[in-house]
């Protein structure tokens, strides 16, 4: 008798994902955005310090959508505030090891 | 998940302050208490809030004690990120079936180390920050949630398994499925709190497109030192706004909304934010465009006195329109009241909504209990027995029964609890005989 190969036991995450019928056209897109910019963003400050506006500018992304990806990459420790400027905070790539 | 027993003396829908002060009332009278809440963490509004009017104490600081109390009180049982699918009356007390939502990890065994947090690669918009801030598709709700204990939105999650490979407490658990559970109880409390009215409600005020024009809550977390800032700075483009206006009622008394009533915090709340930007700003220009103010608490008035003793402006004025300018800068139309209504443009660098109170959740269709005219839990004698509602054994605390303050809310939740203690002992409620064991 054939020996019958045993499917590969589901791995729990695959079930979930199967469960959700994957990830959605939307989130995919989103995510690969959010990858792009963080990229962009991680190079402008790359320069030096840089304020919101700026930061758009290097970007080539309006300034209210800038603020909120810069303030993400804040809250999870990857930017930290480098002084003022002008009424605007200038914000920095938190050095490695600090 | 640690089990719900199949009989409780009492059934709280709702953890915020409310919720927690009827559930803790009656559990120190020796009932036996669950306390459901929807979201993720208990503590409602109040524990995103900044500071409190008028004392100015921190409100988490105040809030915090209450949560860790409802969540460790021997005779209350917490659940939370569930729902309320049915309750039905039967025999001396209601059925209830609830829903519970899938965190799709061992909430007994999470140590909410956010170790799983850290190795999420998505960030998307935070709802404890108002989409200002974010949050990662596994998350601990914020630093002061009760229970702290992540949570995954599997809308979000792409799926990638990290949480599992870092989870130091092997807690992951990607196979949970939605729950449905029953048990009985003898009496219900409301106490699901608020809304505030969409910022789109009127169009003439941006639609909730200006990133300049805010709500109060979203202000409330840009204060907050745990805020999605850190700082006070404005949404568009970073700035620390120099100039800044209060837009009174803006989503209460006004029948063009369906919202003819006061919604009685917004000019407290507008004045507590406008003094601390004050403090947190130098030289900053804060203006409240009102109708007229209503302070009618204890110490409020003197409160309005010290605002306007320390700088903040209030001109009587309604306004029309707000237009975005190419700096984000706001124009906004406005009638003066105080001169013949004569029509001007000013400019602010940042405007907030001071936008209305309305319920959360309409319990009508679960409970069968009767809204007012307002769509707030309707007390049909409201002069004697603020917290009873249509429907006998179900009682109403907080902004559930309409809006109030945070004193006022508590005070209403002593009432609730003692109502409902008083019902389910005239009912022969046998709750004590059947009280099993709490465990540990
Ligand atoms: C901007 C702003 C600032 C304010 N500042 C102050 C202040 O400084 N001082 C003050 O005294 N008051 C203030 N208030 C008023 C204060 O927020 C309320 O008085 C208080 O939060 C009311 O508490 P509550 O428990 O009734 O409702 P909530 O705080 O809304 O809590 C209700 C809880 O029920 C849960 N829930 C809702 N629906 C369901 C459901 N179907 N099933 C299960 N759970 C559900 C919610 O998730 C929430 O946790 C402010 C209000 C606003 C909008």
């Amino acid at each position: 008798m054939d020996e019958q190969p045993t499917p590969r036991p589901q791995r729990p995450i695959e079930i979930l994902r199967a469960r959700h019928g994957g990830i959605s056209k939307e989130l995919k897109e989103y995510f690969n955005e959010r990858q792009r910019l963080k990229k962009a963003i991680r190079a402008a400050l790359a320069e030096g310090p840089r304020s919101v506006p700026e930061i758009a500018r290097a970007c080539g992304i309006p300034p209210p959508k800038a603020m909120w990806h810069v303030m993400a990459m804040r809250r999870y420790g990857e930017v930290v505030e480098a002084g003022e400027r002008d009424d605007y905070v200038l914000y920095a790539l938190k050095s490695k090891g600090a | 998940m640690p089990y719900i027993h199949d009989r409780y003396d009492a059934l709280v829908i709702g953890g915020g302050i409310a919720g927690m002060q009827a559930a803790l009332d009656l559990g120190e009278q020796g009932f036996d208490v669950l306390l459901v809440e929807k979201g993720p963490s208990i503590g409602g509004v109040m524990v995103g809030l900044n500071k409190v009017f008028p004392t100015l104490d921190c409100s988490s600081c105040i809030c915090t004690p209450r949560m860790a109390e409802s969540a460790h009180h021997p005779r209350i049982r917490l659940q939370t990120y569930t729902e309320v699918q049915a309750v039905r009356r039967d025999g001396a007390g209601f059925a209830v079936e609830l829903l519970k939502k899938p965190r799709y990890l061992d909430e007994t065994a999470c140590i909410g180390c956010g170790e799983c947090e850290l190795a999420c690669p998505i960030e998307v918009p935070h709802e404890f920050d108002y989409g200002l801030g974010a949050r990662r598709a596994i998350y601990i709700p914020h630093g002061n949630a009760i229970p702290q204990k992540a949570v995954l939105s599997v809308e979000d999650c792409v799926f990638c398994g990290k949480c599992e490979k870092v989870c130091p407490a092997d807690c992951m658990d990607f196979t949970q499925l939605p729950e449905r559970v029953t048990t009985m109880v003898g009496a219900v409390i409301v106490a699901t709190g608020l809304e505030i009215t969409p910022m789109d409600a009127k169009p003439h005020y941006g639609r909730g497109l200006i990133p300049n024009v805010m709500s109060p809550l979203a202000m409330e977390r840009i204060q907050s030192s745990n805020g999605p800032y850190g700082r006070v700075l404005r949404p568009a483009d970073g700035k620390v706004p120099r100039s800044i206006a209060y837009v009174q009622c803006a989503g209460s008394r006004d029948r063009s909304i369906g919202i003819p009533y006061c919604s009685r915090v917004c000019c407290m709340y507008a004045l507590k934010q406008a003094l601390l930007l004050r403090h947190y700003i130098h030289d900053v220009e804060v203006t409240l465009y009102y109708m007229d103010i209503r302070a009618f608490g204890k110490g409020y008035e003197q409160f309005y006195r010290r605002a306007l003793a320390e700088g903040v402006k209030v001109v009587k004025g309604k306004v029309g329109r707000i237009t975005e300018l190419e700096n984000y800068d706001l124009s906004l139309r406005v009638e003066l009241l105080d001169e013949d209504q004569r029509l001007v443009e000013r400019r602010h660098e940042l405007v907030v909504l001071s936008q209305g109170l309305i319920p959360a959740w309409h319990p009508s269709a679960i409970l069968g209990i009767e809204e007012a005219d307002d769509h707030f839990i309707k007390a049909p004698d409201l002069k004697v027995a603020p917290s009873v509602t249509t429907v006998a054994g179900t009682f109403a605390a907080g902004v559930a029964a309409g809006p109030k303050d945070i004193p006022d809310a508590i005070v209403e939740a002593g009432d609730a609890a003692m109502a409902a203690a008083n019902y389910l002992a005239a009912m022969g409620w046998n709750g004590t005989a059947a009280r099993v064991p709490v465990p540990a």
